[in-house]
């Protein structure tokens, strides 16, 4: 590539900035990469730029053909901008494509976008759409296509849309509805968006699983049945908890063959063994798979014993014990007094999570939910530990005799490490009773049990997390959180461009998310896939992407 | 005889009947709905939207009216929609919102009597073909247990009953007490620890039998029929033990001894026959209770049969599909009944049905 | 500190030893094979007072002699480890083995005294006295009351445990057994985990021990409470007959239609809990051990009023006011004791267990029903009960003291098989992760739990799994002893 940006236009500013900060040593070499391609940067330029040499592409010595068997399990599907899971996006990635990619890496690829350009306060975003690229029914794809889609996230209405909160800036408030004027098609390959506040989030959010685009025909049906897309495999079968089964499309031409290779198989089975890891080993060492969608805890080491590679993605993906401050536990509200969440917190040694539930292999986190690898993380030190005065606090709130039940669902990490928790603070001298749910259960009440843990998916950016689960009133805040004054800060730092800048006020944020005891968040997970040594591109993926074009068997 | 099957026709309805309308109420307590339509919604919907949710699907009508649409003895619920401008019908016997000249057109009445078993919210897929399936891979799991599991169970049997109180009696016996003291889920799993994980390293059977529903061989089929089969083989064999100790000192094989015929002779021309019918009766009513093992052998294994399928229902709440299962499970339990009664009198001589 | 061997200083005397033993046994069944193959016949046997008596020995005779010694080595240094683990102090000398068993000395010493009472007296015992006559009886007995010792001692009495079953110890996760436990001196801990850590590095020993009183805390009961259901139920079935015997055949057939996973799933499930239908099925169950009590009293004593009227009122009281405590429990659906009156409610009960507890008794009671029918409609016809009814006694008294006593056998015999059956059902739950909270120490739960990782660490897994075997295996072994020795009388 010859010129450093996706579109030809000069770098953008900022990411000189970065690449400086970087080479001085104050970024990360991920959090360069994110923060450069994300601001148009290729990643080859952006390689350049931080002085990095380019990593060799993992398909290569792929052979044209073969079948993979990948274990994973198989949900129903659903209209795109509502999935929930990313099992979900893995199968209709087969046939549906999406602007951009979140790389392993941590840099953004332009896919159905052929590039993008920001202006330097993030309010105007011009988009460039791939030329050449057809639906697989004929049609050809256009901005206007583009355009359909990025209404269709912001339809704000919609039962379960989650994109919604991921452009949020490009909504109109009274209508719910995308705003007038906010998504401008200025040709046939061109378009504009113009979110209402600066806005640095929405390239990462066009990332998200849940981004897929669709046909314009599409109209929120299970998308088996109707696979109109751009993806190169087409869905041959699929059986919610058994198994879904990709294949070559035979009659479309791919537009990334040309542009990054692949595909390469010929088909690809994700085949359910259930939740339980135990069953994956099972089905590992009975060669019934090639590949795992995640290994988790003990299970890693076995899986290395038995000569499978190894393929790891350091990430900001953690798990967050919390109260909820909204719930009501017979007639009152336990975890409404920051005291009580404080001292919670205060009883938990998050190493030992980590070691306990999670074999160590991971960080340990602060309890705010921001991350050393996101580009934004202001160091404010780690979160104390300190029974006594936990035990002490909680008797000055009036609830030292207190019953708390702890809810967890059932599975290996998850389970274990809100064990741990339980377990800590029955030795700070508290009345834990724990709960563990199987997981068809466990889903239906999530937000509102008064005490207990879930996982989160991470995010390119910190901002991105905080606005999902934090702010007042949103679908994912679980800990019932609402602090204008949180709120205030969060937008601020939303409309800060500049890393270093917005990690003044990140600062705040975090301690104010200590100080108010919303989460004991004990530690960030490292993630692991296996596979055998005859898969290629199969490489772990910070936010469990599978991506079908990449993958195949060695020659 | 005739009215003999009538009566037990009719029991067996009877049965099923009230056992569905058990299910078909436990399924409906609104908790129960409330999770079916978070899990086929979304996780993050509020009360409203759960009522609204189960609203438009007829899930709000009172129990009655909702379990006899279900029989198939009352016509199936309908809803009407302004869509598009138009009015699209929604309704039970309804795929999806149809105009409402087609809707007028579909049949009224759509339950188990019209042969319409319903749709699973989880599977997504018509119950009937997911039953089918499912039952047919359970039937081949079963089959092959029994073909282990009985043989060895009446060799263990007769052998021990031969002679009370002997060593191999002992021995046996023991054996026999051991394996039904042992559940599906101790023994399976040492069963994999031992024969199918690297750590120990036989690695001589696979430890899940996901592939076996296709393609079935000794290799990924055995630990699980084998799980199924030890737990169940102890107690038969003690049922056939202790009929062919009673038969062994019965007074015509005393006197077929003394008159000189030889011990295997005795055993088998004289002692087998009588000593086999309370085992059958055992065997028979073995059925129902296998069931139980197949639902966890099939976890273990994730050999994804009737039992995992109830598994799968019973934890999404996923109501057609739990009635469709134990419909089933009702019918087999009762025929086995009937077919162990039956045999009891057609090797026994001395009773008859009527 | 070096973590434990096995057998620490008595392995180099008792290993070989019991090695040998081992090695004798193997080499004389094989030779007890090969020469009953080849047709050898014991020697002769020649009759002296009455008494057979060997006279001369053949090589098949010795070898069946080999194979009692070798047993008896095996078992002789078996004891010895329970007395060495019992006399010397240090674990590191007695080693993990020794040290387990000395852990249970409570456990051995009331076995003790339990058989030497129970044989000296055996014969005014009746049948449980019989049972000391059958070795098969005896080794199942042992086993049981073994498991019974371990629970109430390490249970509520907190003897044998060496660690709190639900602590977790940084650093002994998945530990082998032996293990020391950093700074044990300094935190008050006992210093060695002996049966290794679990996966949340908890003491597998401790909870091993705890897990038999859970067990025994829900299966007996459980099971006893089925009795009552089924008895009183199955009583009048089957000696009335007719139309009740009809209806009341009909519902437990129904139940047992079922496939009881599927109860399971449909009645312990946090939904479920939330409607309050195990709490009301609480309390139809719970009603009736009451009433079987005041009926069997009343049936009894009828004609002896003065004696009758505060037997049974000081019976319904205790039974009514227990009754109550159970089914009462604040903040569910069965919440009627007024605050003021909330000091009568005399204890709680957790709503995991109470679920499981309704369920299983649930589950087991039609086939009791069907059961005690059954023996019912065998036993009225015989004479005595026709005499008691020319005796003009009541039916309920014919019932309860005619025809019950004489179908206590079968019972009995059911009754231990049926323990077991309810441990391993309360197992099943575990393993669907249903039922008792995922912490708690039952057998089945830690089963479940250890699973998981068998293929790397057996020891987390193993002592729950051969706990739970070698109990119900006693459990079965008690109730062929009872039979046999029932079917004497």
């Amino acid at each position: 590539m010859t010129h450093p940006t996706i579109n030809g236009k000069p770098v953008h500013p900022a990411a000189r900035m970065y690449a400086r900060e970087f080479r001085e040593g104050k970024l990360s070499r991920r959090e360069f990469l994110a923060r450069a391609t994300s601001l148009g940067v290729t990643a080859a330029g952006a390689y350049a730029l931080g002085g990095l040499a380019q990593p060799a592409r993992a398909t290569e010595g792929a052979r044209d053909g073969g079948t993979l068997r990948v274990q994973m399990e198989v949900r129903a599907l659903k209209d795109p901008r509502t999935a929930d899971w990313s099992q979900i996006a893995n199968i209709y990635r087969g046939w549906l494509d999406y602007l951009v990619e979140y790389q392993a890496d941590g840099s953004f690829k332009p896919m159905l976008l052929e590039s993008w350009e920001i202006n330097e306060d993030a309010t105007e975003y011009r988009l460039q759409v791939r030329q050449g690229v057809t639906w697989n029914n004929g049609d050809a794809f256009t901005a206007e296509d583009v355009a359909h889609n990025i209404r269709r996230w912001c339809e704000r209405d919609v039962e379960a849309n989650s994109m919604a909160a991921r452009v949020a800036s490009l909504i109109d408030d009274e209508t719910g509805l995308a705003r007038e004027g906010a998504i401008e098609v200025t040709g046939d390959h061109e378009l504009i968006l113009r979110p209402s506040v600066p806005d640095i989030t929405l390239i990462a959010g066009f990332a998200d699983y849940p981004a897929a685009v669709v046909h314009p025909s599409y109209n929120g049906e299970n998308p088996v049945d109707v696979p109109i897309g751009t993806g190169p495999y087409l869905p041959e079968s699929h059986e919610v908890g058994i198994r879904s089964v990709l294949v070559r499309n035979p009659d479309h031409s791919w537009w990334g063959t040309e542009v990054y290779g692949g595909p390469h198989l010929d088909r690809i089975e994700y085949i359910d063994f259930g939740t339980d890891p135990a069953s994956w080993l099972a089905a590992a060492e009975s060669e019934e798979v090639d590949m795992l969608y995640e290994s988790v805890g003990e299970f890693i080491e076995i899986l290395d014993a038995i000569g499978w590679t190894k393929s790891e993605a350091v990430t900001a993906n953690t798990i967050v014990i919390r109260p909820n401050q909204v719930a009501e536990v017979e007639g009152m509200r336990p975890y409404e007094d920051a005291r009580v969440r404080r001292a919670l917190a205060m009883a938990v040694d998050n190493s030992v999570c980590l070691e306990l539930g999670y074999s160590g292999l991971g960080t340990v986190a602060e309890n705010h939910h921001v991350c050393p690898i996101h580009p934004e993380y202001a160091d404010i030190g780690p979160a104390p530990y300190d029974p006594e005065g936990a035990m002490a606090l909680m008797e000055e709130a009036g609830m030292a005799d207190y019953e708390h039940e702890l809810v967890s669902i059932d599975d290996d990490w998850r389970k274990n490490t809100t064990d741990a928790v339980a377990a800590q603070l029955r030795d700070a001298g508290m009345n834990v009773r724990r709960t563990v749910l199987p997981g068809s259960t466990f889903w239906n009440d999530w937000t509102k049990f008064p005490f207990s843990s879930t996982n989160w998916n991470m995010r390119p950016l910190g901002v991105q997390v905080l606005a999902l689960a934090y702010r007042s009133g949103e679908a994912w805040n679980e800990c019932g959180y609402a602090n204008p004054e949180f709120d205030s800060k969060l937008a601020e730092a939303l409309s800060i461009a500049d890393a270093d800048q917005r990690r003044e006020v990140m600062a705040e944020i975090e301690q104010l998310l200590r100080d108010d005891g919303v989460i004991i968040q004990p530690y960030w997970r490292s993630i692991y896939r296996h596979y055998t040594d005859q898969v290629v591109g199969a490489d772990m993926h910070p936010t469990f992407e599978i991506h079908a074009y990449k993958l195949g068997l060695a020659a | 005889m005739g009215l003999f099957f009538l009566r037990r026709l009719g029991v067996m309805i009877l049965t099923a009947l009230c056992l569905t309308f058990i299910v078909f109420f436990l399924t409906n307590l609104y908790p129960n709905l409330e999770k079916l339509a978070k899990t086929q919604g979304n996780m993050r919907m509020t009360d409203a939207e759960v009522t609204q949710w189960l609203d438009n699907r007829g899930y709000l009508q009172p129990m009655p009216v909702k379990y006899a649409q279900w029989l198939g003895v009352a016509p199936g619920w309908t809803r009407e929609f302004q869509q598009d401008g138009q009015t699209v019908v929604t309704g039970r016997c309804l795929d999806g919102a149809v105009p409402a000249a087609e809707a007028a057109e579909a049949p009224r009445f759509c339950g188990i009597l019209q042969g319409d078993w319903g749709y699973s919210t989880v599977f997504r897929d018509s119950v009937a073909s997911i039953i089918g399936t499912r039952l047919g891979l359970t039937g081949y799991l079963m089959f092959w247990v029994m073909l282990l599991m009985v043989p060895s169970a009446l060799l263990l049997g007769v052998l021990a009953g031969m002679r009370e109180g002997s060593r191999t009696d002992r021995t046996l016996s023991t054996f026999a007490i051991t394996t039904t003291a042992t559940p599906e889920y101790v023994s399976g799993v040492i069963l994999i620890a031992v024969f199918a994980s690297s750590a120990v390293g036989l690695r001589w059977f696979k430890g899940t039998a996901t592939a076996a529903m296709e393609n079935p061989n000794f290799e990924n089929f055995f630990l699980p029929v084998l799980t199924i089969a030890l737990y169940g083989m102890g107690y038969i064999a003690r049922m056939t033990r202790a009929s062919m100790a009673e038969v062994m000192t019965a007074q015509y094989i005393r006197t077929a001894r003394l008159k000189g015929v030889s011990f295997p002779n005795i055993v088998m021309k004289h002692a087998l026959r009588n000593a086999l019918i309370a085992p059958f009766t055992v065997i028979m009513l073995q059925f129902p209770w296998l069931l139980n093992g197949v639902v966890i052998v099939e976890t273990l294994f994730n050999y994804k049969g009737f039992g995992w399928t109830l598994v799968q229902a019973a934890g999404n709440n996923d109501i057609e599909l739990l009635l469709a299962v134990s419909v089933v499970s009702v019918i087999v339990v009762l025929v086995t009944q009937l077919i162990s009664d039956i045999g009891y009198v057609y090797l026994n001589p001395r009773i008859s049905v009527t | 500190m070096e973590p434990l061997t096995w057998t620490g200083a008595l392995g180099p005397v008792l290993t070989p030893l019991m090695m040998a033993a081992v090695a004798l046994f193997l080499l004389a069944l094989v030779a007890n094979w090969g020469l009953s193959l080849a047709g050898a016949k014991s020697g002769e046997i020649a009759y002296e007072n009455g008494q057979a008596v060997l006279v001369s020995r053949s090589p098949l005779d010795y070898s069946m002699m080999a194979m009692k010694y070798a047993i008896l080595l095996f078992l002789a240094c078996c004891l010895a480890y329970i007395v060495a683990g019992m006399a010397i102090p240090d674990p590191r000398t007695k080693g993990i083995i020794g040290t387990v068993a000395g852990r249970f000395a409570p456990v051995w010493i009331a076995l003790l005294v339990t058989f030497a009472l129970s044989i000296w007296f055996k014969r005014r015992l009746g049948l449980y006295g019989k049972l000391f006559d059958s070795g098969i009886g005896m080794v199942g007995f042992a086993i049981v009351m073994f498991w019974v010792f371990a629970a109430i001692f390490g249970g509520p009495l907190d003897l044998i445990v060496t660690h709190d079953p639900l602590n977790q110890i940084s650093g002994l996760k998945n530990e082998p057994p032996g293990s020391v436990v950093p700074n044990a001196a300094e935190d008050g801990y006992y210093p060695y985990y002996l049966l290794g850590g679990d996966n949340l590095a908890r003491d597998v020993f401790s909870r091993m021990v705890e897990g038999a009183w859970e067990v025994m805390k829900i299966a007996p009961f459980a099971t006893l409470f089925a009795f009552m259901v089924g008895i009183t139920l199955g009583l009048p079935a089957g000696f009335y007959g007719g139309r009740l015997d009809t209806f009341l055949s009909f519902l437990a057939n129904l139940i047992l239609a079922f496939p009881v996973i599927l109860l399971f799933y449909l009645l312990v499930t946090p939904e479920i809990v939330e409607t309050g239908i195990p709490v009301y099925m609480a309390a139809v169950l719970f009603l009736f051990p009451i009433i079987f009590v005041s009926v069997m009293i009343n049936s009894r004593y009828y004609t002896q009023p003065g004696f009758r009227t505060p037997v049974l009122a000081v019976v319904l009281v205790v039974l009514g006011w227990l009754y109550l405590s159970l089914v009462h429990q604040s903040g569910t659906k069965i919440d009627f004791l007024p605050a003021a009156l909330s000091g009568l409610d005399l204890f709680d009960i957790p709503g995991g267990i109470l679920v499981v507890f309704v369920a299983v008794m649930f589950v087991n009671s039609p086939t009791v029903f069907r059961i005690v029918r059954g023996l019912t409609m065998d036993i009225k016809t015989r004479d005595y009960v026709a005499a008691a009814q020319t005796r003009g006694e009541g039916v309920w008294y014919i019932m309860l003291w005619e025809i019950l006593p004489n179908a206590r056998g079968p019972l009995i015999v059911d009754f231990c098989l049926r323990i077991g059956y309810t441990t391993i059902l309360l197992g099943t739950l575990g393993f669907f992760g249903l039922g008792l909270p995922p912490e708690s120490p039952d057998w089945g739960s830690t089963i479940n739990e250890g699973r998981k990782l068998l293929s790397i660490y057996l020891h987390p897994a193993l002592p729950p799994a051969l706990s739970l075997l070698s109990l119900v295996l006693g459990l079965n072994l008690l109730a062929d002893g009872l039979r046999e020795e029932s079917l004497r009388d």
